[in-house]
């Protein structure tokens, strides 16, 4: 029934011996159909648009070098460009607005940030799998935030992720998690009750802090409830060896490639149907070929020809984990259809130009998700529909009836629902 | 008597026109104040809309909204006065309705050519600002200034770290914390949510795992070792260590994969570990040989840190020593710095090499060290309950602590602990939650050991010890101890704080000033160093770019760390010795090492050790803008931007950040293959006249520190990889080429620079603002809140204060200490 990928180590024949939770319920009502998913991903230090962006629009666009390392691919992903969060200035800073569309992060003082993408669909279906959502990251920062504004914190480690979706632990440590988890409950149950004592003369704000705190306090008990009954059920057994982390902290593909795995055994697994992943941009030679000098820098490339070179160089290797991930989900079938038609991956970064921190016209890729594709969706950038009617579109392709999110003023013209 | 005391305030004079819509707010709020006759003192917040709506929005109407709201496509200055509402505690329309009366008072508004406003309506916009102004700072006494404040993750390390007397990683476990105004511990931006709390689950449960001894005393390793049985020395395949027969090793090779672990040492414990290094420089010609150790678990999956340079006297060895917290299996790894690379070593071979070496004649290592067992952590919770053997099939030897009489001993062990971290007193009703806990846990027959963790894990993640208590109003003795301890040492009062607030001593204006000095001699004053002080100049950035190995082929992480140290360092000379603030903008002095004085051109420092160096006239060096420390953080790796160096100058050294640039504009992209330089790129931002009121003053401290390169280094010419003239060093072609010379002269307020010496005479001639500047910095800092314009009056107080006494650092932070805004909630 499944697939089996057959490439590199990591992976080498994945199995999935477990029925699905959504298998029985697609046992019991056929019409329902494998889940929608999301994926969403941000290359920190943007593309070099002149090798992302095709010149020309429509369905006959010649492919860009960036664009040539997924031609096998060509009609499972739409190119988008001009698209840009309204009210979010030039800065690395951007970052925090990525998957939120908070007005503002370049000014810090003042910035609040608010939900993201995946957690908004989370709160929506999260319940439906042992990890309502995943938070992966290359170098440590988050991409997902909380409806209050603060961070989800990410994963970064492949081997301890690899660890909670799928390894059981001996009976003792599984038991010690009960208990663990059984005993988080009861602290959280007891400070709940605190907050019926409350000072009475407290300021408004204060007020707004002690409420976030209890909020904290009673939704954290109401998820290890949930945890305590998933830990009681067998976690999928997957046939292949657990990866390994990457000590180099340069190696932006080799990183970017153990998360891609991780998250394509996720969403096989049906373990969460919702993942963030923030690849890596770091100040750091990463270790490729032809490359000396760091990744940072050269994304500044002062318009050096032999740095923009070998930026090409460091971006095409990002480009081809990329669309190996998508080979990968293309390739796991699932009932009539495959993995990557009943996922939507959402490809950007915070920075349309790395170089002059710009945050306009963002580099975007939508792949996947059952969209109609195969073109180059091109809008003004002097003045684009926000980047949020692209989000819009995708929740509602993922199962959720909103339209509202973030800056949007509607869903995102010319993406369409294949069916 | 805040009136009578202010009004014999003179506004502080900036001497510059007003230019800027946003940067100067804070300056001009206590011009307002001053002259203030709260007509509307009575007025409360719903007869100040009506007010407005009746008198004043009529008036704004007619006089501002034509080019100042919706109604026109570009509001005049990106200024906006039909968003601003009525509510004073709104952070913009707090700090933009001062702006408003000031612009009018002043005759700058309405502009010449229109139509001027009445004497009345003058009058009556004024006073409804005023009485707004009021309104504001009522609300702020009744609900303070600071927002209720969570512990960030540095203090919630530290403060683990010294409520169980254990070192304890949990920094890292936890999310980085959000920032405000350059701060990452003010209240209002610091926030909860369900996996934070998690992770402070996961925390207390690692910090008491640390704390309870549940084992016996791991067995002693106390071994001295050679370096020539290490792995690195005994199978390298090139010539670069010398063995002597006593054992001794000379390291002749700087190359990182000559660096020689102590692998031998291989401890299967944690814990404290005494290093003793005998060592010295060998054919150094009588100076010293730097080098570096590493300390933590080496190899693929371990994470070891920098732990430190340090000399080896020539010749003569001498014995370092420290104890170094290790993980199990941690070791330490030694690499001679500033030697010769493996291959020129190994081309003549380590016998025969005549060049300088690191001679180690031994290590010694003694630990874990315990002053006993259990440790003093175990006995700070648990005193001196006996424990009974509690067996699991991996650890047969594996104790719990039992009672004979649980409630009663559960009691004093939740009430102590409690009392502790909460870091004050405590009611019976307070700790009743926890005891709780403790029996219910009980009841279900868990182990007295286990039901006791539960307890202490609520009180680690309850309220009262993740948030600073501060009520409303002037702050308790306790409030105020944690208060000064947060701010001078990142972490709880130690017990003499606590005492002093037991005893309601510590409010005394004396006594605190007396806890500052004595706090700030305390090691853990480091903390304020590193996070005050890394924060206000961001040199937390200091690895966000790693400079261009082709135009700084000089660039290596000891200048790195030692740019970092040199600030640090200045920063605690000027602060021990209560020198003036002014030194941060100039001062005849620095701290410096050999590698930092190689760098700056500085003769005769030798070694890694840091110590006070006289600057020579020329040296274009002193202050912190000329800091190689300050201008990488302002600079990315391969270009520096006179406007981010200019606009760094303006927020964090004179308090008065430029308007934030107008919407779609993009940034400068400098190029740097030599063919314009960025001085004729900006030349746009003077000639077009919207551009040039912001860039008359962002660009010139820019360009005055156009002298430094991305690294610090001084400079005549631009470094390029383009065109230019080839450069010769010590025989040495270098990568780089070079470019068009460098010109740092400009105007800043109305007066000519030519170079940056010149610049910072001119910074000076205002000491005033400076110290404003600073002032408001750690007023942010130390009370956790957003410094606003309602502060201002005070600012000035302190300001005043520090004027008579040459503007010394530690008396600014006595006077702020002893001040109503920190003193205050």
């Amino acid at each position: 029934m499944y697939s089996l990928p057959n490439r590199r180590n990591f992976l080498k024949a994945t199995g999935v011996s477990l029925a699905l939770p959504w298998l029985e319920a697609f046992a019991e009502n056929p019409a329902v159909g494998p889940p929608r998913r999301m994926v969403c991903i941000c290359t920190p230090l943007s593309l070099h648009p002149a090798n992302f962006f095709p010149k020309d629009t429509g369905r006959d666009y010649i492919a860009t070098p960036y664009l040539e390392t997924m031609q096998n691919l060509r009609n499972d992903f739409t190119v988008i460009s001009g698209l840009a969060h309204p009210d979010v200035g030039s800065s690395h800073d951007s970052i925090y607005s990525f998957l939120t569309a908070a007005p503002h992060p370049e000014r810090r003082d003042g910035f609040r940030n608010s939900i993201s993408l995946d957690q908004f669909a989370a709160s929506h279906i999260g319940g439906q799998t042992r990890f309502p959502s995943l938070a992966l990251s290359c170098e440590g920062f988050s991409l997902s935030w909380t409806r209050s504004g603060a961070v989800v914190p990410s994963d970064s480690f492949p081997s301890s992720v690899f660890a909670k979706l799928f390894l059981e632990g001996r009976p003792d440590e599984v038991q010690g998690q009960v208990n663990r988890l059984r005993n988080g409950r009861s602290i959280l149950d007891s400070i709940g009750g605190q907050a019926k004592s409350l000072q009475p003369n407290l300021g408004t704000a204060d007020k707004g802090k002690l409420e976030e705190y209890f909020t904290s306090v009673r939704e954290l008990e109401q998820a290890l409830a949930v945890s305590e009954q998933w830990s009681k059920k067998p976690k999928p057994k997957v046939e292949v060896a657990p990866p390994v982390n990457i000590a180099n902290s340069a190696d932006v593909a080799g990183k970017a490639r153990l998360m891609f795995d991780l998250i394509h055994l996720a969403l096989q697994t049906d373990s969460s149907r919702l993942i963030t992943l923030l690849l890596l941009g770091t100040s750091l030679v990463p270790p490729i070929a032809g490359v000396n000098l760091g990744h940072h820098d050269l994304s500044h490339h002062g318009q050096d020809p032999a740095k923009i070179a070998q930026l090409k160089t460091v971006e095409t290797e990002k480009m081809k984990t990329f669309a190996d991930f998508l080979t990968k989900l293309k390739n796991s079938k699932e009932q009539d259809s495959n993995l990557l038609d009943r996922t939507s991956v959402f490809f950007s970064s915070n920075l349309g130009n790395a170089s002059s921190h710009s945050t306009r016209n963002l580099p975007v890729i939508l792949a996947g998700g059952g969209y109609k594709h195969g073109q180059h969706l091109a809008f003004d950038p002097i003045n684009p529909p926000p980047l949020s009617n692209l989000y819009v579109s995708m929740l509602q392709r993922t199962g959720i009836k909103v339209d509202k999110f973030g800056s949007s003023t509607g869903t995102l013209r010319g993406i369409d629902f294949a069916s | 008597m805040m009136n009578a005391l202010l009004n014999k305030l003179s506004p502080p004079t900036l001497g510059q026109p007003m230019q800027f819509i946003f940067s100067l707010i804070r300056t001009t709020t206590l011009a307002l104040i001053c002259f203030t006759n709260f007509v509307f003192a009575q007025e409360s917040k719903s007869n100040l809309l009506d007010s407005f709506e009746k008198h004043i929005r009529p008036t704004l109407v007619k006089h501002c909204y034509s080019c100042h709201s919706q109604s026109v496509d570009k509001p005049k200055g990106d200024f906006r006065i039909d968003t601003l509402t009525t509510n004073f505690n709104d952070n913009t329309s707090k700090d933009a309705w001062p702006l408003v009366l000031k612009q009018i008072k002043s005759g700058e508004m309405p502009p010449k050519t229109k139509s001027k406003p009445s004497e009345t309506e003058l009058k009556l916009v004024s006073e409804w600002i005023n009485s707004g102004i009021k309104i504001a700072k009522e609300k702020r006494t009744s609900e303070g200034r600071t927002v209720l404040r969570r512990l960030n993750r540095i203090e919630y390390e530290n403060t683990m770290r010294d409520l169980l007397g254990v070192t304890v990683e949990l920094k890292e476990l936890l999310p980085p914390d959000s920032s405000s105004n350059g701060f990452d511990n003010i209240g209002e931006a610091l926030h909860t949510s369900t996996f934070l709390m998690d992770k402070y689950l996961e925390g207390a449960e690692k910090g008491l795992n640390l704390a309870i001894a549940n084992l016996p005393q791991p067995p002693l390793i106390k071994k001295r070792y050679s370096l020539k049985d290490m792995h690195p020395v005994k199978n390298s395949t090139e010539k670069v260590f010398r063995l002597q027969d006593d054992g001794e090793v000379i390291c002749f090779s700087s190359s990182a994969w000559n660096a020689v672990g102590l692998t031998s040492f291989y401890p299967p414990d944690r814990g404290k570990y005494r290093f003793r290094i005998s060592s010295s420089g060998f054919q150094s010609s009588s100076k010293p040989v730097t080098f570096r150790i590493d300390a933590g678990v080496m190899g693929m999956v371990g994470k070891s840190h920098l732990l430190g340079y340090f000399d080896a006297s020539p010749d003569k060895p001498t014995v370092l020593e420290f104890v170094e917290e290790l993980e199990a299996r941690g070791t330490i790894r030694i690499l001679p710095y500033g030697l010769s690379g493996a291959q020129t070593v190994n081309k003549i071979g380590a016998d025969k090499y005549e060049g300088a070496g690191l001679a180690v004649q031994w290590v010694d290592v003694e630990g874990p060290l315990y002053e006993s067992w259990p440790p003093e952590s175990h006995r700070k919770i648990f005193s001196n309950l006996p424990t009974k053997a509690a067996p699991t099939y991996n650890f047969s030897k594996r104790v719990e602590v039992s009672s004979d009489n649980p409630e009663a001993d559960a009691e004093k062990i939740i009430r102590d602990f409690a009392r502790r971290a909460f870091r004050r007193k405590v009611s019976d009703q307070e700790i009743q939650p926890f005891l709780n806990l403790v029996k219910t846990k009980l009841n279900e027959k868990v182990s007295f050991e286990q039901a006791i963790r539960v307890g202490l894990m609520g009180i680690l993640v309850s309220k009262d010890f993740l948030f600073l208590n501060e009520k409303p109003g002037k702050l308790d003795d306790f409030s105020l101890a944690s208060r000064l301890s947060y701010f001078l040492w990142s972490t709880m009062p130690d017990d003499e704080l606590l005492h002093l607030a037991e005893q309601n001593k510590l409010s005394d204006a004396k006594t605190l000033k007396d806890q500052v000095e004595r706090m700030l001699k305390n090691p853990k004053a480091s903390a304020f160093t590193e996070n005050f002080v890394g924060q206000w100049l961001g040199l937390r950035e200091i690895d966000s770019t790693i400079p261009s190995h082709i135009l700084y082929p000089e660039f290596d992480e000891m200048l790195k760390s030692s740019m970092l140290k040199e600030t640090y360092l200045f920063f605690e000379e000027v602060l021990k010795n209560n020198l003036s603030i002014t030194n941060f903008v100039a001062s005849d002095f620095s701290m410096l090492n050999n590698r930092l004085a190689k760098h700056y051109n500085i003769p005769n420092v030798e070694g890694w050790e840091f110590r006070k160096v006289n600057l020579p006239k020329d040296s274009h060096r002193g202050g912190l803008l000329t800091m190689a420390s300050v201008c990488k953080v302002t600079a990315n790796g391969t270009y520096t931007s006179p406007i981010i160096r200019g606009v760094w100058v303006l927020e964090r050294i004179l308090g008065t950040p430029p308007p934030r640039p107008p919407e779609g504009i993009a940034a400068v992209e400098p190029d740097i293959r030599g063919a314009t330089t960025i001085r004729e790129q900006l030349a746009k931002h003077r000639s077009v006249s919207s551009c040039a009121t912001c860039h008359i003053k962002i660009d010139p401290p820019g360009f005055a520190l156009e002298s430094f390169d991305v690294i610090g280094g001084y400079r005549e010419f631009y470094r390029t990889s383009g065109n230019g003239k080839p450069i010769l060093i010590e025989g040495k072609r270098m990568p780089y080429l070079q470019g068009k010379p460098i010109d740092p002269s400009d105007v800043f307020d109305d007066k000519k620079f030519s170079n940056i010496d010149e610049f910072k005479k001119l910074l000076l001639l205002n000491k005033d603002q400076i110290a404003r500047a600073l002032t408001e910095r750690l007023v942010t800092y130390a009370t956790g809140a957003t410094y606003n314009s309602l502060d201002q009056s005070e600012i000035e107080l302190i300001v005043q204060k520090i004027q008579s006494k040459d503007y010394g650092l530690k008396t600014l932070i006595q006077e702020m200490v002893v001040s109503d805004l920190f003193r205050n909630k």
